[in-house]
């Protein structure tokens, strides 16, 4: 077996591996920082090279109270961050400017369809993202 | 393969990477290479870009959602614009999925109104079709029964049912099923749309409600692109682009919302309210025109 060979079965396994690593973080994630939210379920999963982003369509309700949660861990130990648009994409929010935050709570005045990129600013790796919702009354009723 | 197929729709992988995976696992066409797998289409064998097909998917309201939304804005329940459960038997393959859909959306909108023993003949219902896809031990009757038992305690119902969806929805994607899934989300769609429309035509054309139909100027498109990935080989994807199309057409004809849907946006606590300022209300002739684009769209879904 050619070296040329040995290389591309280490690259499909390195792949495989990461891959993996990327599906094990979903679990964790929605574990940790779920809480009470529902979820139904839907998750987006990437690995983010070289300024690579992750786009996700998403329908948000007004009256809801979304959780997202942006998992993972860059090469460089960043966290993901998010970039959410409206349906004419134009940009709304970058979180990257308010901070980093395990989770983002949301909650829009009217049902809008969004799109949300993930992204790394610095750095490349698995990323993930869960959404979770519930309703924004019972947020307010405290219970 | 299978497992390398669920992975690649996470769209995670560069080409090159799949491709080496192909060679290695063997088996896998240059077709499959694409992220694609090998479905029934009914009408003939066929791959697609599943990268394509999941990235539109999931923008679509599930169920669970939009019953959480009908149980807040409180809307009244209606038995006649929901699908008959004594068909469900009658259904299979990508069909059998779209109904999937629609009966799982139908049980959400009864038990969002508290109908707890028409959700209950939707979950047999529901029950029934999931022999066909294996997933009947989600949905099994001691599931329906487990379900059943909360009638007095909405939250967790609905916490429930969504632990249930997102079940449906995994094991669909890795048992190689995504065709399944795509049918059971779109038929699940076009069942929310008939009866946010039904609602609206009984007198309820309220704020929310119109916020939802112009949502779908939006959502559409999206569908659109779902199903036409496989246009080429698929009739029966042919055919759903056809009605979509001429559902997309009937949204942009809506008047368009405010001049800026830039929202203002307020951080406090980890806490993002964005506020659209939208002013939405919709004449009833749009709605006329939207619900004669629709029915056919549910007929070819649920004709037996």
């Amino acid at each position: 077996m050619s070296l040329r060979w040995v290389g591309i079965i280490l690259l499909a396994f390195y792949g495989l591996y990461a891959q993996s690593g990327c599906r094990q973080i979903i679990p964790s994630c929605r574990a940790s920082y779920m809480g009470d939210f529902s979820w139904d379920g839907r998750y987006w999963k990437a690995e983010l090279y070289g300024g690579e982003v992750a786009e996700i369509y998403y329908t948000f309700f007004r009256g809801l109270r979304y959780r997202l949660i942006p998992c993972g861990r860059s090469s460089n130990q960043s966290v993901p961050h998010l970039r959410i648009y409206n349906s004419n994409r134009t940009l709304v929010l970058d979180t990257r400017e308010h901070g980093e935050r395990k989770y983002w709570d949301l909650e829009l005045s009217s049902t809008q369809l969004l799109i949300i990129q993930l992204y790394y600013s610095e750095g490349e790796g698995c990323a993930s993202l869960l959404i979770g919702h519930k309703s924004a009354e019972i947020v307010r009723a405290g219970k | 393969m299978r497992h390398v197929k669920t992975l690649l729709g996470s769209g995670g992988f560069r080409k090159g990477e799949i491709f080496v995976m192909c060679i290695l696992l063997s088996g896998c066409s240059p077709s499959r290479e694409e992220g694609g797998r090998a479905g029934q289409a009914g009408d003939s064998v066929y791959v697609l870009r599943w990268e394509e097909v999941e990235a539109y998917m999931n923008a679509a309201p599930s169920p669970v959602q939009v019953a959480v939304w009908l149980r807040q804005e409180k809307v009244p329940f209606y038995k006649e614009p929901l699908h008959d459960p004594t068909l469900a038997g009658r259904y299979s393959g990508l069909k059998g999925a779209a109904n999937l859909g629609i009966y799982l959306t139908d049980m959400a909108y009864a038990h969002a109104t508290g109908h707890h023993q028409e959700a209950y003949d939707y979950f047999s219902s529901i029950s029934r079709l999931a022999t066909l896809y294996n997933i009947e031990d989600i949905l099994s009757i001691e599931r329906i029964r487990q379900m059943d038992k909360l009638q007095d305690q909405p939250d967790s119902a609905q916490k429930l049912f969504a632990r249930y969806y997102g079940e449906i929805q995994e094991r669909l994607n890795e048992t190689g099923q995504q065709l399944m899934l795509r049918h059971m989300i779109l038929g699940g769609w076009a069942e929310s749309l008939h009866i946010i429309l039904y609602l609206v035509e009984r007198g309820n054309n309220n704020q929310p409600l119109s916020e939802l139909i112009l949502l779908q100027r939006s959502l559409t498109p999206l569908l659109v692109k779902l199903y036409s990935v496989d246009t080429l080989h698929s009739s029966v994807s042919k055919q759903i682009v056809y009605y979509l199309q001429g559902l997309q057409a009937e949204f942009e004809r809506l008047p368009a919302s405010e001049p800026s849907k830039t929202p203002t946006t307020t951080i406090k606590q980890g806490v993002i309210q964005m506020n659209f300022k939208q002013q939405v209300q919709i004449a009833p002739e749009h709605i006329q025109a939207i619900r004669a684009k629709v029915e056919p769209l549910r007929q070819f879904f649920i004709e037996v």
